[in-house]
Formats: structure tokens, sequence, C-alpha cells
């Protein structure tokens, strides 16, 4: 049989250079990762996260499983189109493989069989092929469909915005759209005039032929078929430049992370892999406080990824962000969009060997001594209730403290960190790393989740246990040292998103609640929980900005009926304060109210 | 006569001439950051900072200075800042004074 034509010839352009692009891509990431990157992957090649990446792939990149947690609608489009398409692939393929043995195929031979075989042989099973085609066809087209609805009306797939676009990746979007109706033509034609075909193209095809008659449609035979291979050609030379190389890249992606590969502070060839992993679905969106509560539209991840990738990202988008981590908790791909928004700031902002904060180095205004050392952080400084409610626990149970920073001290490092200045704050985590080797402390306790954050992730302390004051109170109650008094006051708690989000813990002070008096939850909680607004991340909404975010986060809390607002954190405190009707305390402090009277 | 030294002498005026100093980065800075407009020097953020608390570092002084055009010295004293974000919690203008400090740092520094 012959699989040459010259309509395919849009085709076959558009692939060479879809492979060439992808080639280089790939090439290139690789050989930039760093040493010990590539020394992860040869390790993980011949091991079970293979195994285990193969099976997410088919999970997430064909069923997209994740999203349909998200929203079944939504879900069900993304599967549509990428399981769909795969399947017309696959099934084509062994269309063709039922037709011609193993003879050697062209690549245009398998994608445009209907063409070639048209007056063909007929086998028994073509009915088959041609139903399950037609099925195939009538899945990806429903998807199409909604994804074309879902420009109109986005709330009605469950998103209340959608992502705004650029010009190249509606023009991708575009070709993307057009191929199956396209395909749908074609092969209706076809069927019209050569017969065969199943419930779709078939009937489509007798329709099309009662309305133009066979005449006419002989003459649309040849440029249907070219239209529908320019549509190929088109989105696949748009396809690495344009929002759809998440395709190409979400795969090697769920590879390399099985094989430990993450991104890290300072920018990186794995950061290559997360980028363009990125899909600009937009479900990032609904989920930021920035834009639901303050209108403001083009910092989201998902406009910061695309920003980086193409080189226009600004301080004023980077900046912008509250890195409370909601996006990254939503994200189907689950692209670390914390790690890359820190690490793109660092590259705008870190001064490496600058010669700063010499007034460090003869530093020690620590108090006591003991196995347990209390570290309060810049912020229990300025909530001082917190560190004297914490003061009289550790009396209660008698432990000896050591106290790192009751007279002030030096930072934990977070701040700098997360403004992108990187090595500053690692002057800081070694100061205050030696501190605490050198008073010889077991345990470290600290009030404040945006410190306990830093010392368990960048700290590498040696035989020091990190503690939050949450985990530590529960400790003591669950081992019967510290006896509380039950009230029956109600307390709304209020996941601070270092903590929660940010180190997994949601239980230790939900418990510790439970202990002095009755829980209630607000609306959004635990990985839903709303931002404060005064997170330390953002340094570019203003005042009014951040009271208009406490404000929302007050309202939830108080629309529980609780009279008293519980947080675990200092500034969460501090910024509810401002916007709560009633009183908003520290876990510390109702804990120490309930602390039995002598 | 010679001059005799008797350990002291008359220290330099110190006069800011807003005339003669050249407040190019002073405006870019305002610029920027309106709402400087409405600091009233009060100091909460020099009581609370946590730098200031170890060094002589004081906020409100050299952003004072940095107003005036008089920026010498204001980017090294700026890098004493640990951003830990006290004084913006306190100011009672509600100025977002870690951007503040970063803004500083980029139009004095080699950003």
């Amino acid at each position: 049989m012959n699989f040459y034509a010259p309509f395919t010839l849009p085709f076959i352009i558009g692939t060479i250079i879809l492979f060439i692009v992808l080639a280089w891509k790939y090439v290139s990431w690789f050989v930039a990762l760093t040493h010990e990157d590539k020394r992860l992957v040869a390790k993980g090649v011949p091991s079970l996260a293979t195994l285990r990446s193969v099976w997410e792939v088919v999970r997430e990149s064909l069923l997209h499983v994740r999203i349909f947690r998200i929203d079944p609608r939504l879900g069900y489009m993304h599967m549509s189109l990428a399981l769909g398409w795969f399947l017309l692939i696959a099934v084509g393929w062994i269309e063709t493989m039922a037709y011609m043995g193993f003879a050697p195929v062209p690549l245009q031979g398998h994608v445009f069989f209907k063409y070639f075989a048209a007056q063909g042989v007929v086998t028994e099973h073509k009915p088959y092929f041609d139903f399950v085609m037609d099925l195939l066809l009538a899945f990806v087209l429903s998807g199409v469909a909604l994804a074309w609805f879902k420009r109109f009306s986005s709330r009605s797939l469950g998103m209340r915005r959608a992502t705004k676009h650029t010009t190249g990746d509606r023009l991708a979007m575009s070709f993307l759209w057009f191929i199956f109706p396209l395909r749908l033509v074609a092969e209706s034609i076809t069927v019209a005039l050569y017969g065969g075909g199943s419930f779709l193209t078939g009937s489509c095809g007798s329709l099309l032929a009662s309305i133009f008659g066979e005449r006419l449609l002989s003459y649309a035979f040849e440029p249907a078929w070219w239209l529908y291979s320019i549509a190929l050609g088109g989105f696949f030379v748009a396809m690495p430049f344009s929002r759809y190389m998440h395709i190409f890249t979400e795969i090697p992606l769920i590879f390399l992370r099985n094989y430990r590969l993450r991104p890290r502070e300072e920018k990186g060839a794995i950061d290559y892999f997360e980028v363009q992993s990125c899909s600009r679905c937009g479900i990032c969106i609904d989920p930021c406080q920035l834009q639901a509560d303050l209108g403001i539209h083009d910092v989201q991840s998902v406009y910061f990824l695309r920003d980086r990738r193409y080189n226009m990202l600004k301080q004023s988008v980077a900046n912008n962000c509250l890195m409370c981590g909601r996006c990254e908790a939503v994200c189907p791909v689950g692209i670390n969009l914390n790690t890359l928004r820190l690490n793109s700031r660092a590259l705008m902002r870190n001064i490496p060997n600058e010669r700063r904060y010499g007034y460090f180095r003869d530093i020690d205004r620590s108090e006591g001594s003991g196995k347990v050392g209390y570290f309060a952080g810049c912020m229990t400084l300025l909530t001082p209730r917190t560190m004297s409610a914490m003061e009289r626990i550790f009396e209660a149970v008698g432990d000896q403290v050591w106290w790192a920073d009751r007279q002030g001290s030096v930072c934990c490092g977070r701040p700098l960190k997360l403004s992108g200045e990187t090595d500053s704050a690692h002057k800081m985590m070694e100061f205050n790393r030696s501190l605490f080797h050198k008073h010889g402390i077991t345990t470290l306790v600290t009030s404040c989740p945006i410190c306990l954050k830093t010392f368990k992730e960048d700290y590498a302390l040696e035989h020091i246990e990190v503690l939050h004051h949450s985990e530590y109170i529960e400790r003591l109650i669950a081992s019967g040292r510290l006896v509380l008094e039950r009230g029956d006051v109600r307390y709304a708690y209020h996941d601070p998103c270092e903590l929660g989000r940010g180190g997994g813990i949601y239980d230790a002070p939900r418990t510790v609640i439970e202990a002095v008096g009755e829980l209630a939850e607000a609306e959004h909680n635990r990985r839903n929980a709303l931002c404060c607004g005064s997170s330390l991340a953002n340094t570019a909404i203003t005042d009014g900005q951040q009271l208009k975010l406490a404000s929302r986060v007050t309202d939830e809390l108080e629309a529980t009926g609780a009279a008293t607002i519980v947080t675990s954190c200092p500034l969460c405190k501090k910024a509810l304060q401002r916007t709560a009707k009633g009183g908003v305390r520290d876990l510390a402090e109702v804990v120490a109210e309930a602390l039995p009277r002598k | 006569m010679a001059s005799v030294n008797f350990g002291f002498g008359i220290s330099k005026p110190r006069v800011i001439d807003i005339d003669r100093n050249n407040l190019r980065k002073s405006d870019e800075i305002l610029l920027e950051m309106p709402e400087l407009q409405t600091c009233i020097g009060c100091g909460s953020c020099t009581a609370s900072c946590t730098a200031g608390n170890l060094t002589s570092f004081n906020f409100r002084k050299v952003h004072a200075l940095v107003r005036r055009g008089e920026y010498a010295g204001a980017y090294e004293e700026m890098n004493k800042c640990m951003l830990c974000g006290k004084c913006r919690l306190l100011c009672p203008r509600g100025i977002n004074t870690r951007g503040v400090v970063m803004l500083i740092k980029r139009k004095l520094g080699d950003f």
C-alpha cells in the first residue's frame, strides 16, 4: 500500500520540528542537571521508583486522578482529551497492524490510515475497529466541546476563574481544538465516498452526502484531509513553545520526582522540568486569596511560572505572593511552587559573599540552662503573653529551660530567605545553629511556626529534636506530666500556613485545644485553611490589603460561634487581632489558663 | 602663634541642605512607596527592631536621612536589618517597612 500523499506534508514537517525541539530540550536539561541529581537518577532507574513512576504517569498524565478529586467535570475534560487522544493513537496503531501485519508503516501511514485504506482491503474485524475508533473520537470530541464551553463559562466546570492565556497559547489551543472536528469531517467524507464507518463517522457521512451530494463531497475529500494535516502540524510546531509542552515534560518530571530530585533554594536544571510541566490549567487561581479578596490577577502561580519560563518575570510579580501554599496544595501536577518562587527571588536579590552581619560574632544573650531550649522568635517577642504562658507551662512541669532569646537575639533567617537573600539568611542559620549546639540542648521548642520550618528544613541540627510548642504541650498532656482543667469554652482554631501546609502539623494543636475546651472548625481548615494575610513572604501588598485578608479570616472563624479565636503562630495572632471582634489567643495562653490553681 | 591643642574642638556643623542634596534616588523611592509620606517619625520601628536591639541600627534615622538625600552609609546600615517584620506590625501608619528596607537596598546598593 502506498503511504505517501502531498497532504501529509504539514503533519510530517510539524512532527519533525516537534521532535527536534523536544530532543534539544531534553538533552540540554539532562546535561545541565547537577552531579548529585544525575547520581540520584542513575540510582533510581533500576529501582521500584521506576515502576511507581509508570503507574503515576498512567494515573496523572492520562487519567488525571488529581483533577477528578478537585472537580469531576474538570477531571473528565482533561481525561477525555489526554486518554482519548492516547487511545486513538494506540488503537489506530493496532488497527494498522491488524491490516498490514508487522510490515513497516511510516508514521503518517498510522495517523492517516483511514485515508490510505479507504479503498483497501476489508477484513472481518473492520466494523469493530470502526466502532472503537468512532467511540474514542466521540470521547475526545466531548472533551473539546467541554474545553470550548469552559472558555465561555468556566464556572459551570467548577472554576470561578480560568487562566488568561497569551496569544501564543491561544494559537496553539485553536490548533488543538480544530484537530478533532477536522478529523471527524475528513473521516466522514471518506466514509460517505467509500463506505465503512460506524455510529459517528457513518451517520455524519450519510448526513453530509444527503446535504451536499457525492460529487461535491469528492471535491472536498482532499482539502478536508489537508486541513486536518495542517491542524496537526500547526499544533506540533506550537506545542514545545506553548503551554502544551507540559504533555511531554510532566512524564519525565514524574520519574525524576520519584528519583527524589527536587528544586532547591538556588536555580537548577530540575527547575526546567517543573516550570515547563505547568499546563496553565488555572486551578491555582481560585484558591489564591490575593485574587479572591484583593482582586490582584497577575501574580498567581500560573502567571508566575509563565513569566519565569519566558524570561519576563518582574520583581513585583515574584514578590507579590503570601507563599501560603494554597496553590501548591491543589496543583494537579504537584509543582513545588513555593520553592520555585523562592529561587526566583534569590536570583533577583541574593548578594553572595557580602560582608554583612559581622555584628553577630559575640552575641549570646541566652539565659538559664537545661536540656530543653526555648526559642521565642522575633514575633513571639512581640507577643509577650505567649512567652510568659510558656514560662508558666515549663514551671508547671518542672522542665529546666534554656532561654535562647528572651533578651533578644538573632532572627532565625527565614524572613531573609523568603525575600531571596539566601546567603544572608545562611549567616543567621549558622549563628543560631552554633548557639544551640554550644548550650547542649536536646530539645528545641519554638512557638513560632516560621522559625520551626526553617529549623527543620535548613538547620540540620544534630541530636536536637525540634518541636513546635503545640507538639511539646501535646506530649506533656499525653505523658500525664501536664494536668489541665477542661472548661466549656469554645475555641475556633486558625491553622497557620507555615505550621499546617508548611509543616504538616494539624492535629497537635487540635488535641491540645480539646484538652482545655471545645474545638470549633472554620469553613476552610487544615490543608485548605486561609492565610491571615500578614505573611512575611509578601513584601508587596499594603497594610489595607493585609487587613482585608485578615477580616475574611476572622469573619469565617467568628461564624463558628466561638467566642475566642486560637492560633499557634504569633504573627497570625497579631494579624487576626486587628479585625477580630472577640479575643485572639495563642495556644500556650489558653493552656496556661487551664493550669490548676495552686 | 601655634594653636594650642586643648583636646577638643568645634564639631562640623550637621546641616542637611536639601537644595544641594541630590534627591533623585529619594524621589524614586517615594514614587514606589508613596505611603512613606505618611511617616510621622514616631520610632516604633526602631523601638521594636531586632537588629536595633543588638547594634546601633536605627531604621527611623536611616529612612529620614535617605529621604533627605543623605545616602552615605545608608546601604551598609540597611544591611544590618534582618527583615523579621516586627516594625511592620507596629507601624501606626501601616507602612510596609519591610518593603521599604528592600527598596532602599535596591535603590542604593548594587541590585
